[in-house]
């Protein structure tokens, strides 16, 4: 056989030697598209306010949800994966903003929603664009309740469930009480479900105002309350503006005189007023110096103390402990298909203070302890500023009481 | 109710007392340079960071160094970026002024952090002062003092001093003044940084009442441009009138309508405007027209 002869056959050969293996890789990437797209980095969308008075809460949220990729190599489904983090500038701002990163810059899964308004907007795209989408810090009830879609997930315990957990403290004090909330979602809310509990006790709203947000000077409504004389205030004011009012009720003499409290509040709120001007009951999700605190939240704290040397405050937690879920989520669907990523959210689980955390599935809120805390009579330092005084619920019966069942809820789950 | 509106009203005026610093520094500003200055809130808050930062190291003898920083950094601005600006249409120096605030409070963020920091008054200012009916907080009472000094002292300076004349009769003609061979950008510099000495007063003023924090120049910044609208642009009785009625305005709408408490100063400049275009002291000023 000459060199004529066998060229043919070889040229053949090779021909369908590459077209075999054009095959195999046209086939691989059918199937499993997370391989074929080795080259680019799995992107998780961060949807979180960097301007604004809740910018400092975002600040610590984008901070641990950075530091839940870094923790696990800066890999999902053992690729290189990266974190991209847009603004919240409004809550039309943050819906387009999370179309784009949907859209251009073809997110797996979005994390964020500093606000309940934000968040409200965020949900609508996520569920319409079917994306995954981990709300790590809004409490409004309607997020997962009458908006809730199936593709959102939420961290943060609805408003009335956390309002419920203060009510046996708030009833010991009295039943004249003052509502100071913020005119959006959730200070909306709060002025409700602690209405709809006062209602329930027999007591009085002695007044009610609703604050614009981003108010500075709260001294007109402090005389206000200074003159109906409750029992209690009820406050539902955010970020800033709960440190404006909480300086400005310390020097008008009445935090040692009128108790103060609120529910969802961020430690960094009050690190903002100084140990010399806080008072009050609140709850809160998470604190570092809670004894109860898991190995891997009490590991999480020394990491985070470690990269920025300052304590870890609630907000950095929660953006931690949502992204840690997400990607636990993504590693266990074991592809960014987002049926199944959402399949793999409701699934997960673990075990903490003697509850199973999960999502409830009529409505993928999930199910995880919170903290009733009081500010102490002697703060150490410039961070350590609770008591906690109860850690709610306690058993997975608890749980299901206070976050209540299907039939209580308002979220009517539409299949995938 | 009467007894509850006249503490309003008090509340109000103090409240307005610190609008009237933060505005009439922007007066200044518009009146001599005639750049409307988006970055004046900047310097309140910079004014509050600094007297914060140096009060940690030094005591009360701290507060007067940060002021004197903040009129520097104010003069030194002038001299680089707002110089540049008077010869170009009204638009460029908003446009130019307004990114200023944007990279200053980002500036202020990456060197102070996110996080809102707490600057106290001293103790003895704590707890409200009573006389019958009428309440009031001693640190607002220690505002309005401190406001009605700073006030006379600045009536004394533009009236008995040349650089106060100098810079009255710039308002009205620079090429006039530039051709008495009086020179101008040194004057112009220096009213600058006297605009912003003012700004930082009212933001050392605002601290222990505000949370000292990088969004709190931008809180600042529009009720002074509000007052600085209704009192008249350039105009300092109209800045001074219109902040104590801003804030008797807002003190009062909280009683009633507390929803609609932002929303009233905007209500109050669009009445304000309808009656009378250029403010209330608004003057018609050829360099302006």
């Amino acid at each position: 056989m000459d060199q004529d002869q066998i060229q043919p056959v070889f040229t053949t050969g090779r021909r369908r030697l590459l077209g075999a293996a054009a095959g195999v890789a046209t086939g691989c990437a059918l199937a499993m598209p997370h391989i074929a797209r080795a080259a680019a980095p799995i992107r998780i969308g961060l949807l979180q306010a960097k301007e604004g008075s809740i910018a400092v809460q975002a600040e610590y949220l984008q901070r641990g949800t950075f530091l839940a990729l870094e923790q696990m190599n800066n890999q999902l489904l053992g690729q290189p994966a990266e974190i991209v983090w847009v603004d919240e500038p409004s809550a039309q701002g943050a819906a387009q903003n999370a179309l784009q990163l949907i859209q251009q810059n073809n997110v797996v899964a979005l994390l964020g929603g500093s606000l309940s308004s934000n968040a409200l907007a965020e949900e609508a795209v996520a569920g319409q664009h079917k994306i995954p989408f981990m709300i790590n810090n809004a409490a409004a009830e309607e997020i997962t309740g009458a908006k809730c879609n199936p593709y959102t997930f939420r961290l943060q315990p609805p408003v009335p469930v956390q309002a419920a957990a203060m009510l046996p403290y708030l009833q010991s004090i009295g039943k004249r009480w003052y509502f100071l909330t913020s005119a959006y979602a959730f200070g909306q809310d709060i002025a409700a479900s602690f209405k709809t509990l006062l209602k329930g006790i027999g007591g009085t709203v002695v007044g009610d105002d609703s604050v614009p947000m981003g108010s500075s000077d709260f001294s007109s409504y402090i005389l206000k309350i200074r003159e109906a004389k409750p029992d209690l205030v009820i406050g539902g004011l955010t970020s800033a503006d709960l440190s404006n009012f909480l300086k400005q009720w310390k020097q008008f003499g009445l935090a040692d005189k009128i108790p103060f409290t609120e529910i969802a509040v961020g430690d960094t709120d009050l690190w903002a007023v100084g140990k010399e001007n806080v008072a009050g009951t609140y709850t809160t999700l998470w604190y570092y110096k809670d004894p109860n605190n898991s190995p891997s939240d009490k590991a999480f704290a020394a990491a985070f103390q470690k990269k920025y040397g300052k304590p870890a405050a609630d907000k950095a937690w929660m953006g931690w402990y949502s992204a840690k879920i997400m990607f636990e989520a993504i590693n266990k669907a074991g592809s960014t298909d987002p049926d199944a990523i959402v399949h793999a959210l409701q699934n997960w689980q673990e075990q903490d203070g003697g509850i199973t955390v999960h999502f409830d599935k009529w409505n993928n809120q999930l199910v995880h302890r919170f903290l009733v805390v009081g500010v102490k009579k002697n703060i150490p330092d410039d961070y350590d500023y609770f008591d906690v005084l109860r850690s709610i619920p306690d058993s997975d019966a608890a749980a299901q009481k206070a976050f209540g069942t299907a039939a209580d809820s308002a979220c009517h789950m539409t299949p995938l | 109710m009467l007894d509850m509106m006249i503490m309003q009203a008090g509340n109000g005026l103090a409240l307005g007392f610190l609008y009237v610093l933060i505005a009439l520094g922007l007066s200044i500003i518009f009146g001599l340079l005639g750049i409307v200055n988006f970055a004046h809130g900047v310097f309140f808050a910079l004014g509050a960071y600094f007297s914060l930062t140096l009060f940690n190291l030094m005591g009360w003898w701290g507060v007067p160094l940060a002021l004197a920083i903040v009129c520097v950094i104010g003069m030194i601005t002038e001299v680089l970026l707002i110089r540049r600006l008077y010869d170009k249409e009204p638009l460029v120096s908003l446009i130019v002024t307004f990114a200023l605030a944007l990279l200053a409070q980002a500036v202020i963020r990456a060197v102070w952090g996110a996080q809102g920091q707490p600057f106290n008054a001293p103790g003895w200012l704590n707890g409200v002062i009573i006389a019958g009916p009428f309440i009031i907080a001693s640190y607002r009472i220690a505002i309005m003092v401190c406001a009605v000094v700073i006030l006379l002292a600045f009536w004394a300076f533009m009236n008995f001093t040349p650089f106060g004349r100098v810079l009255r009769a710039g308002s009205r003609d620079p090429q006039m003044v530039q051709l008495l061979g009086i020179n101008l950008p040194h004057v112009l510099t220096g009213t600058f940084g006297l605009g912003c000495l003012l700004a930082a007063i009212a933001g050392l003023l605002a601290a222990p009442i505000w949370t000292v924090a990088p969004t709190m120049g931008t809180d600042a910044i529009m009720p002074a441009f509000v007052v600085v609208t209704i009192g008249g642009l350039g105009s300092y009785a109209g800045a001074i009138v219109a902040g104590l009625a801003v804030g008797l305005v807002q003190a009062l709408t909280i009683q009633f309508m507390p929803d609609a408490s932002t929303a009233a100063m905007y209500v109050l400049m669009a009445i304000v405007l309808l009656l009378r275009p250029r403010g209330l002291f608004g003057e018609q000023w050829e360099r302006f027209e």
